[in-house]
């Protein structure tokens, strides 16, 4: 799932300015795990709003922001959405981007987009994939470096590694530790005798 | 062959103990100072290792500095982290590196953008530093990393650095994988410790690659304390520490322990590479405490 942090109040209301009739839309997938778009969050960001002096025109929780079939399916949700001149999107940026596409009026992110990460008993784990477009995952025993090491360092951790723990981050674990402690249980440290090519970023699909 | 390599590559394959030591670029266009440096290790050292925007600080380009030096009769051995160049970018700046004169160079991670004076920029770390050996190979045997065929071949001395605690099972590995890229030498983080640099002098001796010992000269036991808890691989025993501690002179103590432990090691090592953190100008002084004389 997408990892998302919530824009400062203050932030989104700059934004904002000269804005007056806005349409919020929250996400009920990744957001609303995160917190930072679900049916709470959204019912909160318009009571906020309108404290704020903003005339919220209503909003609309979509399933999933970044697969929404059509505007027409907006307006089915709310038809309100029709009065607004500004929509406040509570989702990642793809979301927002979607959004941005099926409307004639700007369209404003609340949240910024982190990564992809996931939620497992409760606790966020942020960067587990970076999406690179040629998964090469087995060959650290399912933890990626790619994603995981600040330096994307396929081959071993840097020089700066000390006690476990990462150089960019003394609280964060080197992912060089982990994928060590993984594939010694695994009865696999063979796989880090192997030279591991540079990553082909013609594969990254993303641009 | 071995009469178009470099002269430090040279002395390194001769067996000779080799001396090099560290100057960092200046920030700015004014290097009156380094050139003062410089000057001050003419026929003290083999070759002076340039550092590479170190600890992520944006300074003059080692390349610029190296043919500097190079000009006025240094060996330079550039060096080169992963850090702020894509493969494109590297393999230009070897190429035009080599063509000027500097044939040796040293290949390092590079510590992370966060840690230095520009924490915004981008990382690049196109490539590891294994990546980055593998590479360099194929530029020395006519080909670019793409396979395209060179106009030219460049020839470099090759060197690594290294921790040397071999308790850090995956710093070995890995030096393991660079030795297979092909290395001519390999220099290691600071030496304080001599029975673990002589496990890892041991652990390595199969890989038949010289190693180049890391000397810092500690200037007072404040210093000391802060690599041991900041500075990974680093361990200086209380002994040291106390004799810091004791010391009336504690930066002359400081350059009197890193001349024996130059001594201690000098049976089981290539060469010693000096890096006077701020202090230069030393450098002479404790070569000369150890034995040394210019050439
Ligand atoms: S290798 Fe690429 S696709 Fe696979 S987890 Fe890592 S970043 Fe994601
Ligand atoms: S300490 Fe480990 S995780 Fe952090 S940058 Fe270095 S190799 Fe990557």
């Amino acid at each position: 799932m997408i990892i998302s942090s919530s824009k400062s109040f203050d932030e989104i209301l700059e934004s904002l300015k000269g804005e007056n009739n806005i349409f919020v839309i929250g996400c009920d997938v990744c957001a609303a795990k995160m917190h930072t778009g679900g049916e709470p969050e959204v019912k909160d960001m318009c009571a906020r709003l309108e404290k704020a002096g903003k005339n919220v025109v209503g909003w609309a929780l979509p399933i999933g922001t970044c697969s929404i079939h059509s505007y027409d399916s907006l307006v089915e949700k709310n038809t309100n959405i029709k009065k607004a001149d500004a929509i406040l999107v509570m989702a990642c940026g793809s979301g927002t981007s979607i959004i941005a596409k099926l409307v004639d009026v700007s369209v404003y992110p609340a949240n910024n987009t982190d990564s992809l990460g996931g939620i497992y008993q409760g606790n966020v784990f942020h960067a587990q994939c970076a999406m690179c477009g040629n998964c090469t995952i087995a060959d650290f025993g399912g933890i990626c470096p790619t994603a995981q090491c600040p330096k994307g360092l396929l081959n071993g951790p840097c020089g700066g590694s000390m006690g476990g723990k990462c150089e960019v981050n003394s609280d964060m674990d080197c992912v060089w530790e982990l994928i060590y402690q993984r594939l010694e249980k695994l009865g696999r440290l063979d796989l880090l005798e192997k030279v591991i090519e540079p990553k082909d970023n013609v594969e990254d699909n993303s641009v | 062959m071995i009469d178009n390599m470099p002269l430090f590559g040279q002395k390194l394959k001769s067996g000779k103990f080799v001396v090099t030591s560290e100057i960092t670029p200046p920030k700015g266009n004014d290097i009156s100072s380094v050139l003062n440096i410089s000057d001050s290790l003419k026929g003290w050292v083999d070759a002076i290792n340039i550092t590479d925007n170190n600890r992520a600080v944006m300074r003059m380009s080692p390349l610029a500095l190296g043919k500097i030096l190079a000009d006025t009769g240094h060996n330079v051995i550039m060096q080169m982290t992963c850090r702020d160049r894509n493969r494109l970018a590297i393999q230009s700046d070897l190429l035009g590196a080599n063509t000027m004169g500097i044939d040796s160079i040293c290949l390092m991670t590079g510590d992370h953008t966060t840690k230095g004076d520009h924490p915004g920029a981008k990382p690049v770390y196109d490539l590891d530093s294994v990546q980055l050996l593998s590479m360099v190979k194929k530029l020395t045997q006519g080909y670019d990393f793409s396979g395209n065929q060179l106009e030219g071949t460049p020839h470099f001395t090759v060197g690594v650095v290294s921790n040397t605690d071999i308790s850090q099972k995956m710093q070995m590995m890995k030096l393991k994988k660079k030795a297979e890229m092909g290395v001519d030498f390999i220099q290691t983080q600071a030496v304080y410790d001599l029975d673990q640099f002589k496990e890892f002098v041991e652990s390595v001796k199969h890989l038949g690659i010289p190693i180049i010992a890391g000397i810092i000269p500690l200037k007072s036991a404040k210093m000391a304390r802060f690599m041991n808890n900041n500075i990974p691989g680093i361990k200086i025993g209380d002994d040291i520490i106390c004799r810091l501690e004791n010391a009336k002179d504690p930066v002359y103590e400081g350059l009197a322990i890193s001349a024996e432990t130059i001594n201690e090691i000098r049976d089981i090592c290539n060469g010693v590479h000096i890096m006077p953190i701020g202090k230069s100008l030393n450098t002479v002084n404790l070569l000369e405490m150890a034995g040394f004389s210019p050439e």
